[in-house]
């Protein structure tokens, strides 16, 4: 029993990560019809930030504003520079394409991405980088047999929390009844007075501003950090994505916890070297029997 | 706007391109291709290639490899260089994979080269072995262990200077149950070429105390190399409760599994395998490498022989520290190999540098003696128990 409610938390916290990074492809997804494979470059690069954040401000930041405060402020310096790059990103790469198909721009996505990994490596260096330990906190729960460390317990709160309010933001205001709008249909909402330009802004703002706040949590839990690990994050995420029904906000989040879990209840419970073949064919499974993923429209879409 | 937009984009991609693109790049080669009828005009140099993983997994070994190498050169070419001239490294990346190794290769093979180092990892070496062997060059590995890499297909012209995983694994066994006194034993690998290897002879060789009723191996399960949570499989093992846990991969993952595996609150005894002991270890890891067993080769700090100690006198002078691993010190005795090979063969001619290999006596290394096996393995390779004490340093555990 311990054991099975330390996978669950294992699962969800890997999970929580996953659905972050799963958001900003479906939402980039969903008002684009892009698939942006750069995405989980971004994420790379917001751990990139928050450790330079750590690392420049040194004992500086932390000892001014406590382990808490540094972690804080190496989170939303990463929220700011990856929103930031999101839309110099869109600006420089995908909207002098946008008018060409789509097949430009998923090869003007892949170029971004090639361009934002090797861009790190030749700042940061080849070389893996570590979060230093004292920057996050020691201090750990212990439930009888179940230990979890406090940060862990911080890290899936925060998650959770930014996807609750995204849920909010999407579904429940008028703001995100207009995103919809101009997910469904472009000209329709343009013609009801919605500002696209505006959509956009806002999708590839918030989309890669989580994915960089989930590489500083990637960072501080897991403390190694490498120029090209987006690309195993972005494929995990990209398959919670298509798992919940690309395009679909909550579809993503559901998708990304539920592939943590299965990931972590596979290798716990059956083996740990069949862990990704295992995934694939659930994956393949969802998509024979609900083409358009768990949470899916109901009408498939011809690419 | 639009194109300003638009070469800005390319302009980006150019710089990134120079930037990175041609790491090692800086010295070209002097020999021109070979022609088949005519023997190649002397040239003024010998020209030595380098494969090494300068980026990618693998990038701190490569960047060590080359400044090992480098400092091996100039001891050479100080001393008077091979045959009367002058030795020059051409370094190719092959970006600690597979499929770039088997470019890199191709590259060495079409610049002529005659006699290369190639390379760290056993995965990435092999395919560029074989396209070395087919092509008739002579290659060093430095930091592959695999025992199949030798003992599944013979390549007449494939060395090593690394020794062979069964050996570790047979020294693991000893370890694990004459000194340790283990009972309940985990082996993890990463189901990897070496990985697995070393897993799968460890099992072999704990197979008497097995079959006598001492031993157990209660876990026997490979991770997914590359991720960064691996809390499921230590979840799983801490149910386990082995008395020893044994990881015979990469120190990327050793590092997060045992610094995972404290955090959770995991005490078991960690053994961590030729590969793990490293800077990078001890970065990420931190405070969690404290009471671990390292089993290695001999590391660079505890070498004593005399050859040692002018090689780490030199890299010392140059870089101010030690090679971060012995891997990057049997590249350096990589290229003693093959230069002392060639001023015994008196040529660069790759059969009778590949015979020479094989025969030689007398050729001193870094790491000891440098003799080859008919199969191209390193003869007389001593293996070490290392403990991480209370300071986070290494110091010689086993046996004194």
């Amino acid at each position: 029993m311990d054991t099975l409610i330390q996978q669950l938390i294992n699962g969800l916290t890997i999970g929580s990560f996953y659905a972050l990074v799963a958001l900003g492809y479906s939402m980039v997804y969903g008002v684009m019809k892009l698939i942006n494979f750069a995405h989980g470059d971004l994420f790379t690069l917001g751990s990139y930030i928050g450790y330079t954040v750590l690392v420049v401000g040194a004992s500086w930041v932390t000892a001014t504003f406590g382990i808490w405060g540094g972690m804080a402020i190496a989170l939303v310096a990463a929220m700011i520079g990856i929103g930031v790059a999101g839309l110099v990103m869109e600006r420089i790469a995908y909207r002098p394409v946008y008018k060409a198909g789509r097949l430009p721009l998923v090869v003007s996505a892949l170029g971004m991405s090639f361009v934002i990994s090797q861009g790190i490596m030749a700042i940061w260096g080849p070389n893996p980088q570590a979060y230093l330990s004292g920057w996050t906190p020691k201090d750990f729960l212990q439930f009888g047999n179940i230990r979890v460390p406090v940060l862990q317990i911080a890290i899936l709160v925060l998650a959770l929390g930014l996807m609750a309010l995204i849920y909010w933001l999407v579904e429940r205001t008028t703001f995100g009844a207009a995103i919809r709008a101009a997910a469904q249909d472009r000209d329709t909402a343009t013609l009801m007075g919605i500002n696209f330009n505006l959509i956009i802004f806002f999708v590839f703002a918030l989309g890669p501003a989580l994915g960089g706040m989930a590489g500083v949590m990637q960072g501080l839990k897991y403390t190694r950090i490498s120029f090209n690990m987006g690309w195993l994050y972005g494929l995990k995420a990209f398959t919670a994505t298509i798992l919940g029904g690309i395009g679909n906000i909550p579809g993503a989040m559901i998708g990304g916890l539920l592939l943590g879990v299965m990931e972590a209840l596979f290798e716990g419970y059956v083996s740990g070297a069949w862990k990704d073949v295992f995934i694939f064919l659930i994956l393949i499974l969802v998509l024979i029997w609900r083409p358009t993923g768990l949470f899916g429209e109901k009408t498939a879409e011809k690419v | 706007m639009r194109k300003v937009f638009v070469s800005l984009f390319v302009a980006i991609l150019s710089l990134m391109l120079l930037l990175t693109g041609c790491g090692g790049g800086t010295t070209t080669p002097t020999t021109p291709p070979p022609t088949e009828t005519t023997p190649p005009p002397p040239a003024e140099k010998i020209v030595i290639g380098l494969q090494a993983p300068i980026t990618g997994d693998f990038s701190a070994e490569g960047q060590w490899a080359k400044q090992c190498v480098e400092v091996a050169q100039d001891l050479i070419n100080k001393a008077g260089g091979v045959l009367g001239k002058q030795v020059e490294i051409v370094v190719v990346d092959d970006g600690s994979n597979a499929k770039d190794s088997a470019t890199a290769a191709q590259k060495m093979i079409s610049q002529g080269l005659k006699e290369v180092i190639a390379s760290y990892g056993s995965s990435v070496t092999r395919p560029a072995a074989d396209l070395y062997d087919k092509n008739k060059v002579v290659s060093v590995g430095y930091g592959c262990t695999a025992v199949s890499l030798t003992m599944e297909t013979q390549r007449p012209y494939f060395f090593r200077t690394a020794g062979r995983d069964d050996t570790q694994s047979e020294f693991f066994a000893k370890f694990a149950v004459e000194k340790l006194g283990a009972k309940k034993i985990a082996i993890m690998h990463d189901n990897q070429d070496y990985g697995k290897g070393v897993a799968d002879d460890a099992k072999k060789f704990l197979q008497p105390s097995i079959d006598a009723g001492t031993t157990e191996i209660v876990y026997f399960d490979a991770i997914t190399k590359g991720q960064s949570d691996y809390s499921a499989a230590i979840t799983k093992l801490k149910e386990i409760a082995p008395d020893l846990w044994f990881f015979t991969a990469y120190y990327n993952e050793a590092a997060l599994l045992i610094k995972q595996a404290r955090e959770m609150g995991f005490d078991v005894t960690f053994v961590g395998n030729n590969s793990v002991p490293t800077p990078d270890f001890e970065k990420v890891a931190g405070d969690a490498i404290k009471g671990t067993y390292m089993l290695n080769e001999p590391m660079p700090q505890f070498l004593t022989f005399p050859e040692s100690k002018t090689f780490m006198d030199a890299y010392k002078a140059k870089y101010n520290e030690l090679p971060g691993s012995i891997w990057a010190v049997y590249a350096a005795d990589a290229l003693n190999a093959l230069c002392a090979a060639i001023t015994k063969a008196g040529t660069t001619d790759p059969d009778k540098v590949a015979a020479t290999m094989r025969t030689m006596t007398d050729a001193k290394g870094i790491t000891g003696p440098l003799m080859f096996t008919d199969r191209g393995d390193r003869k007389n390779i001593p293996y070490y128990a290392y403990l991480y004490n209370n300071d986070g340093k290494l110091e010689l555990f086993w046996p004194k």
